[in-house]
């Protein structure tokens, strides 16, 4: 795997993306089919469905940065330039991801619980990993030479990791206002089957967009790269 | 030659990054245990009785409506919080509720005791983990297996 330079990942992702893309928008579209015809929840009744937004996006922006760590540790004991580039590509992605979860979370709190924002362990932990996607984000760009940048935000990154136990069992953990998971909890899923499947089948969709988002910013990171490089030599 | 010293840098970062995570991790721990009471949202009727000097202290409490004690009189809603172990508290509320306040369902206020009375200033509703259609509760209560109300 260390083998693997950053020019034959993005060369692999790109010949794939064309596939990835349409398979996001077949994903999406069908989502979005299910989620119109689905029946209200009995309890809460329309202000529901923002779940199939809000759910995958915090399952992504938690599965962003566990990927973002451990190529941060990659990165730092193998040396490898590539681990490093995948995890610059992914925070950014990270942080829009975290930035809807906040969103539309706070657009269903105040439908629902009657409050846009409450300081209880989820809500602020969940803040405090935006925080973090944009202290790394801040941290790549502050430094001349990009090797520099890439050691200092792999510590933040994995300085980070702690923080998403933290964001994943809070509800558990302490009492708070926001509700427990519905979904991956001791007893398995605690809503329907047309719920679930709905559910899954948009957070394939957005998982799919992510890839494809992904392989673009890598693709650029890479090409700049190259253009940095050639000009240096022309000089 | 070469691979061997190779394995001992690997081995030597490997601890550096070991030992930066441990410390974080084992701070971080020891903050949030000691804090504990402090990140906690709410409290729950049963964890008043052991609390001293609950008397005009801003607090949240939270648990369930308690069923048949939801009422609007002079313009105040009254109800009586519960938990499971059956502790209730009374409490005053003089604003809109949320919408989703429902008996048996859960409930947040926030506010002070006032002659043993809970007068509260903010009233949030929680909605637990169980989303289900109203056709899937039907079924449910046809099949006799339903235990809402």
């Amino acid at each position: 795997m260390f083998a693997i330079t950053p020019n034959t990942l993005s060369n692999f992702m790109n010949s794939m993306s064309r596939y990835v893309i349409l398979l996001s928008l077949l994903l999406i579209s069908v989502s979005i089919f299910l989620i119109i015809f689905l029946e209200n929840d009995y309890y809460q009744g329309i202000s529901f469905k923002i779940m199939f937004i809000h759910v995958p996006t915090a399952w992504l922006s938690l599965a962003i940065f566990l990927m973002m760590g451990i190529s941060s540790i990659i990165g730092l004991i193998f040396k490898s330039p590539t681990a490093f580039t995948v995890a610059r590509s992914l925070s950014p992605i990270g942080l829009i991801m975290s930035i809807i979860v906040l969103v539309t979370g706070s657009i269903w709190g105040n439908l629902t619980w009657g409050a846009y924002w409450v300081w209880d362990a989820r809500l602020t932990s969940m803040l405090i990993l935006a925080f973090i996607y944009l202290g790394h984000i801040l941290l790549l760009h502050s430094f001349e030479h990009f090797q520099k940048a890439d050691f200092a935000a792999s510590i933040l990154a994995i300085i980070g990791l702690v923080n998403l136990p933290i964001v994943k069992f809070s509800v558990d953990w302490w009492t708070t206002l926001h509700q427990e998971s519905s979904v991956l909890r001791i007893g398995g899923p605690s809503m329907t089957n047309d719920y679930l499947i709905t559910l899954i089948v948009s957070f394939f969709g957005i998982f799919m967009l992510t890839i494809f988002w992904f392989s673009n910013i890598f693709y650029i990171i890479i090409e700049k790269r190259k253009m940095e490089r050639s000009k240096l030599l022309n000089d | 030659m070469r691979i061997i010293k190779l394995n001992n840098q690997i081995k030597k970062r490997f601890i550096f990054l070991l030992i930066i995570f441990a410390c974080f991790s084992a701070s971080i721990f020891l903050i949030s245990y000691s804090l504990k009471d402090q990140i906690a949202y709410f409290v729950e009727p049963t964890d008043l009785k052991s609390m001293d000097g609950i008397e005009n202290k801003y607090l949240r409490v939270g648990g369930l409506v308690k069923i048949n004690s939801l009422k609007f009189l002079d313009g105040n809603w009254t109800f009586e919080v519960i938990d499971q172990n059956q502790n209730s508290v009374n409490v005053v509320f003089s604003k809109t509720l949320p919408n989703l306040v429902e008996e048996n369902k859960g409930i947040i206020v926030e506010g002070k005791f006032i002659d043993n009375i809970f007068v509260a200033e903010i009233v949030l509703a929680k909605h637990d983990e169980n989303y289900m259609p109203q056709s899937a509760i039907d079924k449910l209560k046809e099949e006799g297996k339903w235990r809402g109300n």
